[in-house]
């Protein structure tokens, strides 16, 4: 096993750049998440890796070897990779149990250690049951838990998966994000996961690649991209952020709607729009008005409330008619058309890099 | 409210009947006759000379060696042929793709004339071009196209398209994931050929090969032309000889009925190669499958795929210009040699001509009239199930497909040269023919055309206040409008180039182009044959195209189907 490198990784159709110079290095035993909308160029990036594709620009390494490069693509057949489709691709000629022992006979394994290797993975994704079914009598969990055992069975050394979970209901995908967590962390293949579900990104990556327009936008633990994003992009894709926009008083201050906001990130340059992302249930709602003159307090009026059970969901309008999203304790409970007090923790209020 | 009379009851019990009728009779006609004898008493004589005579067993034999070898050789040029038109990166793929399809424009008939001018054994142009490069004397032949494997070669030649459509359109649907799947697991390209492309296409194949089986089964024309002359005969010429002076026609019955038994069978066996395996794939946005690199193979490809091209296009049509175009058909022409003498000879002085055109449009245009509205009026029935009882009607439309057109033409000379309806000699019966023969066809077509046709998007109009006959008139029709069109076109080249029930039924008044043209053999007027044979194709052509161009447009219903589906 071995870590997966891409540098300055480039693929251009005509004029249209769907990958563009993208740099990425997965350590060894690292699951990486290739997070972004449709069209970002993630899957491209997928196919690139798994040598369906060659690249215009750089290469693509896995350990100390150079597999695709644009003089030379090693074929999928000879990388030893394994991938989960989208539509999880089972052959519906072929039963569970041939389906899974595929890449083993493919491997030239004799029969007894084939049998072996079959009967333990089957009970691993515990398909015993169903080895003799054909794809078509199984349900969609199973059909993907058969797609994970095939790709799992021939030990690869680099793990890929093209949104396996898009083509099941909600309750099932939060079982399968858990069910492919658990077997990576059993077996550590190096991994690279594309999906455009940002919840899914969380909970299974050790790191995280935002993509938009065939580029890299943010790589980092989820937690980082979460907290700290980096562009107004990462901050709308990720979702739970309002996005503030002003102008720079100094270093760390801004104006919005012409209250003075002290904010972390980058340096700022007096004068200059600037994009601040702050988090919804980061943002304290209070009726009281605070001392006259203090940072990071502006004005609003209630909108609308939902109630959520677990929260509240407010929509309240600055005095500019910006219109901001605070998620507050179920029990605040303000009605519409009053004014209330917003407070933007400063440490909380992310200037965001220009675009 | 007023409540406007329920016509939908009625409407469909003379649909029925009408169809019945339609079936019933000739089938029924049929089995009478296998079962009399000459004096109209009951007997079993007529299948114990069936089955003894040599005259009867040995076209029996020769029938199902013909079926059994088209079949193989078909798929064995039309499963490698589609494998590489849709599946590598052979150049011309479109083209070659095109023009296998064209090929199917040729009527299998004219084909086989065309094979005769370029492979009798002493006239026939490749021949002549051997004898002058190897010097081969002029009493020898390379090639003898009256023979069984002439015969197999020339039915193979206008059947194995059917095959690598159905070849082609199979490997075109299967997602490119499962191959992909197989690469990612170490698979080579010829690994995953074996495993996953080949098994997975074999139930198409062996449709296919059924498809071939039947065709070869059930021509006339091919054999009429090329095994007489050899002195052997199949199953439907067989038939056919039955009719020639004194007439035979309770043997021809008996012997039609086999013939009828096989090709419902077959149809069955048919229907569970392509239905049974249901492919659990979901529908994805994967994208085109990978085209496999040929290298160094990728020019010898097209080279073959031209190759095989050859045979049912460019050296027959090659044969038919040059006959068309020199007053000695079995010479080469070249621009001094050059004549329109047949043309003028075959419109002009041929006293036949005319009246035969005449007649064929005549019948095309009510066939592909009445055939269309008929198909229209069940598939809607059935579609929208109008009436209870509506399944039937989708069954006997459908029964057609099982009829050889020797052996309605058999039917429909029994049924209609007795009292009430003695249609025998006029035109009518031959209208019967073709309006049965086509149906299913045309059935098939539409019906696929109403189910494209999302019921909501009727309902939405109802809902709106429309009532169903303006909701038809607004909503569907307009919908439906070119597949209407396109099935027209469909029945009108059929009726057109139709041979085998016409040749049965047709008198000297009601002589159509295509038993003109198999006249005209007989007279040996090879130039007046291939004007003919080329007008025929030409016409064809037109309207094949025509019915392309409007059956495109059809993706519009199926998209506002799917939007709403």
């Amino acid at each position: 096993m071995a870590s997966v490198e891409l540098k300055g990784l480039t693929k251009c159709y005509g004029a249209a750049v769907a990958v563009d110079d993208v740099s990425l290095r997965v350590e060894h035993g690292q699951l990486v998440c290739l997070l972004g909308p449709s069209g970002c160029g993630k899957t491209t990036t997928l196919r690139l890796i798994a040598g369906f594709i060659e690249p215009s620009a750089g290469e693509i390494m896995v350990g100390d070897k150079k597999l695709s490069s644009p003089s030379r693509t090693v074929p999928p057949e000879g990388r030893n990779m394994s991938m989960i489709f989208q539509s999880y691709a089972l052959w519906p000629h072929m039963t569970v149990a041939e389906n899974v022992s595929y890449g083993l006979r493919i491997r030239k394994l004799d029969k007894v250690t084939i049998d072996a290797k079959l009967k333990a993975i089957l009970t691993t994704a515990r398909l015993e049951a169903l080895a003799e079914r054909y794809p078509g009598e199984l349900s969609g969990g199973q059909q993907q838990r058969v797609s994970l055992a095939r790709a799992l069975v021939v030990e690869p050394e680099t793990l890929l998966l093209d949104e396996p979970l898009s083509n099941l209901d909600a309750n099932l995908r939060e079982e399968m994000r858990f069910e492919i967590r658990r077997l990576h962390d059993q077996y550590r293949y190096t991994t690279v996961y594309v999906t455009h579900d940002q919840a899914e990104a969380m909970t299974t990556a050790d790191l995280i690649a935002v993509m938009n327009h065939g580029k890299v936008e943010q790589l980092g633990p989820p937690e980082e991209i979460y907290s700290r994003p980096r562009s107004e992009f990462v901050a709308r894709f990720i979702g739970g952020s309002n996005i503030l926009a002003g102008t720079a008083l100094d270093a760390s201050r801004l104006t919005i709607a012409g209250a003075p906001v002290r904010t972390t990130g980058r340096t700022l340059q007096a004068g200059k729009p600037v994009a601040v992302s702050v988090r919804q249930h980061e943002i304290g709602i209070a009726l009281e008005s605070p001392a006259s003159g203090a940072d990071n307090h502006l004005r609003a009026v209630v909108a609308r409330q939902v109630f959520l059970g677990s929260a509240r969901d407010y929509t309240v309008q600055l005095d500019d008619k910006t219109e901001l999203r605070v998620t507050a304790p179920p029990g605040q409970n303000i009605a519409p058309g009053q004014t209330v007090w917003l407070h933007l923790p400063a440490d909380k209020c992310r200037a965001l890099a220009e675009d | 409210m007023t409540r406007s009379l329920d016509l939908s009851r009625p409407v469909l019990i003379a649909v029925a009947a009408l169809l019945a009728v339609m079936i019933v009779l000739p089938v029924g006609w049929l089995v009478v006759y296998s079962l009399s004898d000459k004096d109209g008493s009951a007997t079993l004589g007529n299948f114990a000379t069936l089955f003894t005579d040599p005259t009867f067993v040995d076209p029996l034999v020769t029938t199902l060696i013909i079926a059994v070898s088209v079949s193989l050789l078909c798929c064995a040029i039309a499963a490698p042929l589609g494998w590489l038109v849709a599946r590598t990166d052979m150049p011309f793929a479109g083209s070659v793709r095109t023009l296998v399809m064209a090929s199917l424009v040729t009527p299998p008939f004219v084909g086989a004339i065309a094979w005769e001018m370029l492979a009798a054994p002493n006239s026939g142009l490749l021949n002549q071009l051997w004898r002058a490069i190897s010097g081969m004397p002029a009493d020898e032949a390379l090639l003898d196209i009256y023979s069984l494997e002439g015969l197999i070669f020339v039915i193979a030649c206008y059947t194995f398209p059917y095959v690598f459509i159905l070849v082609a359109n199979a490997l075109d649907r299967m997602p490119g994931e499962l191959e992909d799947a197989s690469s990612m697991l170490g698979a080579k390209t010829w690994d995953t050929a074996r495993r996953i492309t080949v098994p997975l296409a074999l139930p198409t194949l062996l449709a296919g090969a059924l498809v071939a089986f039947l065709q070869a089964l059930n021509l006339f024309g091919s054999p009429a032309i090329l095994a007489i002359p050899a002195g052997f005969h199949t199953l439907t010429t067989r038939i056919w000889s039955l009719f020639q002076f004194p007439p035979k026609p309770e043997l021809a019955a008996a012997a039609s009925l086999p013939l009828l038994l096989l090709t419902v069978l077959l149809l069955r066996a048919q229907a569970m190669a392509l239905g049974r395996r249901g492919y659990a794939v979901l529908g994805s946005k994967y994208g085109e499958p990978r085209l496999i690199r040929l290298g160094a193979l990728k020019w010898p490809a097209a080279g073959l795929a031209l190759l095989v091209l050859a045979m049912p296009l460019f050296l027959p049509y090659a044969a038919l210009f040059n006959s068309a175009f020199s007053r000695v058909a079995s010479r080469i022409i070249s621009f001094e040699t050059a004549t329109l003498h047949n043309f003028r000879f075959t419109f002009l002085e041929l006293s036949s001509t005319m009246p035969a055109l005449k007649n064929t449009f005549l019948l095309a245009v009510s066939s592909a009239t009445v055939g269309a509205l008929l198909a229209l009026l069940i598939a809607y029935i059935v579609a929208r199930k109008a009436v209870a009882g509506h399944r039937v009607l989708g069954f006997l439309a459908t029964a057609p497909l099982a009829i050889p057109g020797i052996v309605l033409g058999v039917g429909l000379f029994l049924a209609y040269t007795r009292p009430p309806l003695t249609l025998y000699g006029t035109l009518w019966i031959l209208l019967i023919a073709f309006v049965t023969i086509e149906l299913p066809a045309a059935y098939q077509q539409l019906s696929s055309a109403f189910h494209a046709v999302h019921p909501e998007l009727e309902e939405a109009g109802r809902m709106l206040g429309a009532t169903r006959l303006r909701t038809l008139a607004d909503i569907t029709a307009p919908l439906l409008r070119s597949a209407v069109i396109a099935t027209w076109c469909f029945i009108f080249v059929a009726v057109i180039r139709e041979l085998s029930a016409a040749v049965i039924l047709f008198t000297s008044d009601t002589k159509v182009l295509s038993v003109l043209i198999f006249d005209l053999k007989e007279s040996g007027d090879v130039g007046a044959i291939a004007v003919l044979s080329l007008t025929m194709v030409a016409i064809t052509t037109v309207v094949v195209a025509a019915a392309n161009r409007l059956g495109g447009t059809r993706t519009a219903g199926r998209l506002h189907a799917r939007a709403v589906g």
